[in-house]
């Protein structure tokens, strides 16, 4: 018997059809299993066929050698009757399994979808869980934008920290002439990013009029995103992430890459405070050893 | 004898399996026959094989995203009228939708019943209610959420 939390309206309504349809393993019923069910059926449909057509040109051979068992008419009207019924059946079969091919295509697509929804969540848990575990705020930096590139399966991007009023690029993957590089805020994509705290998806040539103070930098990028790294309130830095040539980003990637950014903007602050700390401690203990010497 | 009447068939374009389920559940309810796709590609080879009478469509889709199926439904000259759900409510992308063939654009977050509405509409079922307000232009448009 199916358990009661697999009960729902679409399951049972499923196994209902399988079974009418004449499939045995209606509880269980794939795709390949109502292939084969209309397979068999249309074997059937042709050997009941030729059954029927050898048997009226039997009888009526036998009927015109003097035969009265059988009439031509009575015959032509049973004959008739066999294939009615049967092309009824044939049918009715027919739209049934029709019905279930549907139901488990239906079924199909919630499946994948829930797959690639849990394999979302994994990625996700695994590089925020790699990342909570980073206290060295550079190579943190570099695990974060390396992440971003391969969950997006980009081929470069930067990762800019606020410091004051601009923007600074601490770690960069396919440009490395752009490190160290400063931007204020509100200039350029980055900078427009951060100063409006609002995910950008770039798709082909950057209008330099949409962004006032946008570096003229070439070869131009297809397909682009940039993500404020909100944490606590504040805007930590950006994440800026270029697709590889060919791939275009789709605000689906936006939509993921934005919950990816928050554990890392987490990560960063939790990084920063640490290194600030640990920096406070080391200078302590410096004035500690000047004292006693 | 039962009779059977053919109920409008919908397809819910939508990689979000929550909103499938929900989506599916009320469409049914309302009597509509909802089938189903996850991304841009079944939602083509559903539509093609399968002829529903609407399309609820997500732009935000895995692969194919749901501008390119709207482009590729209208570069194809089909007719079938297509729900739009989005959560830009930008006035571009509605106008982009209806120069593409949208016959409605839903804004999300989404009332379920304001897109119930909109669906009904493009299947041609219009005494449910009354209330949809229309937007630039679009036959059925709703600015939800």
């Amino acid at each position: 018997m199916p358990k009661e939390k697999d009960r729902t309206p679409e399951t049972e309504g499923l196994r209902h059809e399988s079974r009418v349809a004449g499939l045995r393993e209606f509880r269980t019923p794939s795709l390949e299993a109502v292939e084969r069910r209309r397979m068999q059926l249309w074997f059937l449909t042709t050997v009941t066929l030729v059954f029927v057509a050898t048997g009226v040109l039997v009888l009526a051979t036998w009927t015109s050698m003097g035969s009265v068992v059988l009439s031509a008419p009575a015959m032509r009207l049973g004959a008739l009757a066999i294939v009615g019924v049967f092309c009824a059946y044939v049918i009715e079969k027919e739209l049934r399994l029709w019905r279930v091919t549907r139901m488990l295509t239906d079924e199909r697509v919630l499946i994948a979808s829930l797959t690639n929804r849990l394999h979302e969540v994994s990625l996700l848990l695994e590089t925020g869980r790699a990342l909570s575990g980073l206290l060295d705020r550079s190579e943190l930096l570099d695990t974060v934008l390396r992440s971003a590139c391969e969950l997006l399966d980009a081929n470069g991007g930067s990762l800019m920290l606020v410091e004051g009023d601009e923007l600074v690029t601490v770690s960069v993957r396919g440009r490395e002439e752009a490190l160290g590089a400063r931007i204020r805020l509100g200039e350029g994509v980055a900078g427009h990013v951060a100063l409006r705290r609002e995910p950008i998806l770039i798709e082909g040539h950057v209008d330099p009029t949409e962004f006032p103070g946008l570096a003229d930098r070439r070869p131009y990028v297809e397909s682009a995103m940039s993500l404020p790294l909100v944490h606590a309130d504040e805007v930590v830095g950006v994440l800026n992430v270029n697709a590889a040539a060919g791939r275009a980003f789709t605000e689906y990637d936006l939509r993921a890459v934005a919950v990816f950014a928050e554990q890392c903007a987490a990560a960063i602050a939790n990084a920063t405070a640490f290194e600030a700390e640990r920096r406070h401690v080391a200078e302590l203990i410096e004035l500690q050893r000047a004292e006693a010497g | 004898m039962s009779v059977s009447i053919r109920r409008p068939r919908v397809l819910i374009v939508e990689d979000d399996p929550d909103l499938l389920v929900v989506l599916r559940v009320n469409l049914t309810a309302v009597g509509l026959d909802p089938i189903l796709a996850g991304d841009g590609r079944t939602a083509i080879s559903r539509i093609q094989a399968e002829r529903p009478d609407a399309v609820v469509l997500d732009v935000m889709l895995p692969g194919i995203d749901g501008w390119s199926v709207l482009e590729d439904l209208h570069t194809m000259g089909d007719p079938v009228p297509i729900v739009v759900c989005s959560a830009k409510k930008n006035a571009e992308d509605m106008a982009r939708a209806r120069a593409l063939g949208a016959s409605g654009y839903v804004v999300k977050p989404f009332d379920i019943d304001r897109l119930l509405d909109a669906v009904l509409e493009a299947v041609g079922v219009r005494d449910r209610r009354t209330d949809i307000a229309v937007e630039v232009g679009l036959d059925v448009g709703v600015e939800l959420g």
